[in-house]
Formats: structure tokens, sequence, C-alpha cells
């Protein structure tokens, strides 16, 4: 699988006709985005009404931050559980430092950086638990997943703290030139992972531990602190998505990310990022979360009931998988 | 901690000695104590010998801490301390709690919340065992019921939700003058609240012609799946959309906030049920369209539940007499609207609810089957 995957090099020189299959393979999931999007812009005369596409963006940017955090991890071949944890502390340690109807803090952005930074120590807890002591990340973030939900219950205290700071909730409930200023807020977000992945030692070296990491660890690459450092990357995007969802809903909440953690390994792996790692990216996440965004939207814009709703959504994942695999089906790669 | 191969084998034969004298000890006194108090059926105390205790999920959420606070305006109208158990959502914590109970060897009153439908039989059989009195509410197996165990599970309360359902969903037409499009928002589908409550809707809707339900989507109680199913249906209905209908107050919360961003909060009226705090705020504050929700009154629950366990416990009943209907009933839900929303926030005075404990059926809606 090594040998496929020189998503690394712009230098390694690759003739015309690779470079156009390879193309297509990448394509896949852009491919099944596209499809989709046409369906529903058909069978659906509301879809690509500018309104629509407005809530579209908004409702993509949540997920994009978390699914942008997870790739960094899946991309070592780890995954990072505690994703709703770590959105459930982030959002009350921020909502709690702001102006809030529970104390008299009154931060501000000093707030908002207490909450993303929430984030980042559970994202360092975890790769150093995980590296350090070389306990599985699934059993580390899983873990760290369930504190992060104690934790916020002890702040919750019984009733949501509520953010009285209306300069925030602008940032969730305001827009800009008609557009949700979180999907500003995603954007930014995006590009810094996109320059982290592709210009920084933390983002390149993840493919090289992800690909081979007995190789990784031969070439000298101390691999303890790129997989550490990619955790904390993670635990970073998650909390900034905690602050994200505080400043939309206008409250911490211990389950403000609930049902997140599933949607976005799911938006990561079908985007094209592979879940034994070494492939992928951020860029690759962001068609997988349109997929899954457009999907959830589209199939109650064409009125389909409720309760097949969640089957025809996990159909049509199954199927773009199929799709965007296909080419790859006979390639004799690690399946776990 | 290093310990070589026969210190640790030593070390665990004596953990397993200690752990297994712990059990037996443990045996040997809820054996003792369950003797002692008699166990027959129909036992009773005298009044002042009866021991009153609450088993609630916690008291860090209002519900609960309101449940409690009514159970104790009961204890203070008898003049005896109220025992809180707190089981923190662990069904084994809650289980193990109550068998601890029967330590004392005095005849008890429950009061409980089982934390789920299977809970309940494990409850009261281990009341039964211990000779306490015990009623529970909200939770219990459909085909389960307090005659099939015998005196000592005095009865069960629940709440009818396509009753509140119809009464909630008639002030949401009623604040839209009786005209327009509503969208409805359920819980778990598969869930009995939620079924109950959107049936209420259902015939609501069938005594008003003049409300058309445009569209109707789950959001699994949740208030971010809430917001943005709204925000969805905002933009497939647009204006036709004049009032939203939630199945529990969390996710009107979420609607509030998708209608917050789109510059639509306070035009378009929101009911929701359970009468959380937030929403008893936002319907005092009568801003944001938030018009109705439905409380079961958590004070009457935890002051009235006890009342009929304590009655049955000391003998002022006899719980062989009662009819089914008086074992296993439905509670009357209060609609919460701006006119009434402060009896909810602040506790009742005991000589407000001095007649539901002395009736604790006062506000029976009839049985449950």
């Amino acid at each position: 699988m090594t040998s496929s995957a020189p998503t690394l090099g712009e230098s390694v020189s690759i003739d015309r006709g690779t470079r156009i299959r390879k193309f297509l393979v990448g394509a896949g999931p852009l491919i099944a985005l596209v499809v989709l999007a046409v369906f529903f812009a058909i069978a659906s005369p509301t879809f690509s009404t500018p309104g629509n596409i407005s809530i579209l963006l908004t409702q993509l940017s949540i997920l994009m931050v978390i699914g942008l955090g997870l790739t960094f991890v899946i991309l070592l071949g780890s995954i990072d559980l505690s994703v709703e944890g770590v959105m459930a502390s982030s959002s009350l340690v921020f909502v709690l430092f702001a102006t809030n109807d529970r104390n008299d803090f009154q931060f501000g952005l000093l707030a908002v950086l207490a909450g993303i930074l929430t984030g980042s120590l559970f994202g360092l807890i975890n790769g150093v638990l995980h590296v350090k002591l070389g306990i599985p990340s699934f059993m580390v973030t899983l873990g760290m997943g369930a504190v992060g939900i104690g934790v916020a219950t002890v702040l919750f205290g019984g009733r949501a703290p509520r953010l009285l700071d209306e300069g925030l909730r602008v940032w969730g409930v305001g827009s800009t030139a008609g557009i949700s200023n979180l999907v500003f807020i995603a954007a930014a977000v995006l590009a810094i992972g996109f320059v982290i992945q592709r210009f920084t030692r933390v983002g390149r070296y993840g493919y090289v531990i992800g690909g081979d990491e007995p190789i990784a660890k031969l070439s000298g690459i101390n691999i303890g602190k790129y997989k550490i450092l990619s955790f904390v990357v993670s635990g970073t995007a998650a909390g900034i998505a905690g602050v994200m969802a505080a400043t939309q809903l206008g409250v911490g909440d211990s389950t403000i990310g609930s049902g997140l953690l599933f949607t976005a390994i799911t938006a990561v792996v079908l985007g094209g990022t592979l879940l034994v790692g070494g492939r992928g990216g951020v860029i690759q996440t962001l068609i997988g979360v349109g997929i899954i965004t457009v999907l959830a939207n589209g199939l109650i814009l064409i009125g389909v009931d409720p309760y097949i709703q969640q089957a025809v959504q996990g159909v049509v994942i199954v199927v773009a998988v199929i799709a965007s695999g296909w080419s790859l089906r006979r390639r004799v790669r690690v399946i776990k | 901690m290093r310990i070589s191969g026969t210190g640790r084998r030593a070390l665990n034969r004596r953990l397993t000695m200690a752990a297994a004298l712990f059990t037996a000890a443990s045996i040997a006194l809820v054996g003792c104590s369950s003797a002692s108090d008699g166990g027959g059926e129909g036992a009773t105390g005298a009044e002042g010998e009866v021991q009153l205790v609450e088993g609630v999920r916690s008291l860090s959420n209002s519900y609960h801490a309101n449940w409690v606070a009514g159970g104790e305006l009961f204890g203070e109208s008898i003049g005896e301390e109220v025992i809180v158990l707190s089981d923190e959502a662990d069904s084994q914590k809650q289980l193990s709690q109550i068998k601890a109970l029967a330590g004392s060897g005095q005849i008890y009153a429950l009061n409980v919340d089982p934390n789920t439908s299977a809970d309940t039989e494990a409850i009261v059989r281990a009341v039964t065992d211990a000779g306490g009195y015990v009623v529970t509410q909200w939770n219990k197996p459909d085909d389960l019921n307090p005659w099939d165990i015998g005196d000592h599970w005095v009865a069960h309360i629940s709440f009818d939700g396509r009753v509140s359902g119809e009464e909630v969903s008639n002030a949401l037409f009623e604040a839209m003058g009786g005209e327009g499009g509503i969208i409805a928002i359920q819980g778990i589908l598969d869930n009995v609240s939620s079924k109950q409550r959107y049936e209420g809707l259902t015939n609501a809707l069938a005594g008003a012609s003049g409300i058309e339900l445009l569209d109707t989507q789950t959001a699994n109680w949740s208030r971010s799946e809430a917001l943005t199913v709204t925000q969805t249906l905002l933009a497939k209905h647009g204006s036709a959309i004049k009032g939203i209908w939630a199945a529990n107050d969390e996710m009107a919360l979420g609607a509030i906030e998708a209608l917050k961003a789109a510059g639509l909060d306070g035009t378009i009226p929101i009911v929701g049920f359970d009468a959380v705090p937030q929403a008893l705020d936002e319907i005092k504050g009568g801003k944001s369209g938030y018009i109705a929700s439905v409380s079961s009154d958590a004070f009457w629950q935890g002051g009235a539940g006890l009342s009929l366990a304590y009655q049955a416990a000391t003998g002022q009943i006899d719980v062989g007499e009662l009819s089914n209907e008086e074992r296993a009933f439905y509670g009357t839900q209060i609609l919460v609207t701006s006119d009434n929303v402060g009896d909810f926030i602040e506790a009742p005075s005991l000589d407000a609810l001095q007649a539901d404990f002395d009736d604790p059926w006062a506000r029976s809606e009839g049985g449950i089957n």
C-alpha cells in the first residue's frame, strides 16, 4: 500500500498516464458528491436556492472542523474517540469564562482561548498516554472522552449555562453577506489545517508514519513527538468545534457534540482517508463532510419519510464508498 | 510496584478471602435485617417509625431536585426526615442502594423513579423482600403491574403524553390564530413518550381545520439536531411556517436558535414539553416566541408519591383493597404558559400541596391500562 501512496511528493516525478489515473482514483468521492448534489437539485426546487446553499455551508462548518482534526489522527492509522467529550468540556469551559448566567466572569476572547486550549489539553493527554504508555489510541481516547463528559457534567451542574456575550453569540448566529459567520471560521480552520498538513513536519511525517511506521522509525523520525502533536491538532479542532457549537446554540452543554463523532469519522473515511492511515487529507475530508451534509439536507427537502431516512442515508453512504473505491478493489491492500 | 510471583499469589489469595468474608458478612446482615422486621405480607409500621426515602437519578438536574423538594415538604408535614438516594443514572447503583435500605431493619416508604423499565421489577421485588413499601413513577414494563407482585408495590404513576400533546398543540394553534402551517420535530421515533406526544398532536390537528402539518422530522431529542433540522425546514417551507411543535424542550430550544440565526425569533410561536428551566425562562421572558411547555409537576411527584407509599406503610390505606385504577394511574400534567410559569420556577408552599398529600389520587387521570 505504501507504494501506492506518493501523496507526499511534488518532487516525485510521475508520467501523465499515472497522473490521470491517480486523479480519477482520488476523484471518486468528489464525483459522488457532485452526483448527489445534481440529483437533489433536480428533485427539489429548494436545494439549489442561495438560501439553502447558505444553510448547507452552515451545517457543514462544525462537522468540517471536527473532521479536520480527526483526519490528522486517522492518517497515522490511529483514532480519536474523545471528540464528543472534548466538545462538551470545551463548550462549558468557554461559556463559563465568557459572560454567562452562572457566574460573573466576562473574559470575552480569553474565554474562547480557554475553550480551545481545553481541547488542546485533552489532545495532549491523549497523545502522551497513547505514545508514552503504549496504550492503543482506541482505548485512551475512549476513556478520555468519558473523562470529558464527566468534567462537563460537573461544570454543567444540572442546567445549561447560557452564553450572554452578544459579541460572541454573533459568531454562531450572525452572518456576513448572507453567509453564516461559522462558515468563515470553518474556512479559516481549514486553511490553517491545510497549511499544517502540506507544509509542516507534523503533517508530512503523519503520512510517513501512517504509511509504514517501522520504516519511519528507522529513518530517524521522532515518531512519538509527531504522533502526540497530531493528537493535539485533533483535540484543538474538537475544542474549536465545541466553542463554535456553543456560540450557535447559546449554551454550554454536556451533550453538545452528541452524535457527531461517528458522523465525523464517516465523513473522513468517505472523503478517502484510509482508516489504516497513510493516505488522505483535509481536503478529502471536506468532500466527505460535504457528502454527509448534502445527504441529510437533501433527504429532508425531497420529503423522505423520517422513519426510513436513516436507512436511506446508510445505503447511500455504503454505495458511495463502493463506487469511490471501485478502481482500487483489486489492489493488494490491507483492509482491517 | 513490583511483586514477585509468590507474593502476588499470596496477595491474590488474601484479596479473595477478604472479598469472600465481606460478601458473607453483607449477606448475613441483609438476612438478619429482613428476618427481624417480620417480613410477612402486610406488616406495617407505626407512624414515626417509617423511614421516608426518595430514589432519584441525580440532584444536579432541576427536575429531580424539585422532586426531592416536594418529598421534603411531605416530610415536613409529618415531621420526619427524608433520605435521598441518588444513583447518577446507574441502574446497578440504584438497586444496591435500595437493597441497602433493608440494613436498618426499619420499615420504609420509597418513592422512586426507576432508571429504565427493565429496572422496575428488580426494585419492587427487592422492596417486597425487605418488607418496605414502594411507589414507582414513569418507567415500568407494560405487562407488569403492582397487583402482579403484591401489596408492597403500592402503585405506579405515569403521565399520558396523548393528553398533554393535545393540550399543548391547542395552545400553539390558538397562538397562531387557528390558521397556518406548522412543522413538527419528534424525539427518538420508537420512544413511547415521543409517540404519545405526537399522537396528541395528530388528535389536535383533527379538530383544527385551519392548521396544516407541513412537515414532520425527528431530531432525536437533541438540541443541536433540532437546530439543523429547523434550518433545513425553514429553507424548504419558508414563510409558510407559522408555528413549531417540538416533542421536548431541548429540541424547541434548538429550533429557537435556528430562528434566531434566520432573524425570525419572536415571530413564530413554539411549544415543547418537560418544562426545563431554560424553557421556563423563555416562556417567562416572552420575547423568543416560546409560548408553552408541559409539566408533570415534579414537586407533586416527589410529595404525593411519597405520601402514598407512607400511607401504605403505616396501614392508613389497605393496599389489598385498592382498585387496579388506583394502583397504576396517570397523573395530571399541567400546561405551562406565561400565566402560570412562576409556579414551576419556585417551590410551592406546604399549604398548596397538603390536599395532594392527604389524597394522593387527587390528580389521577384514570388507570393506565
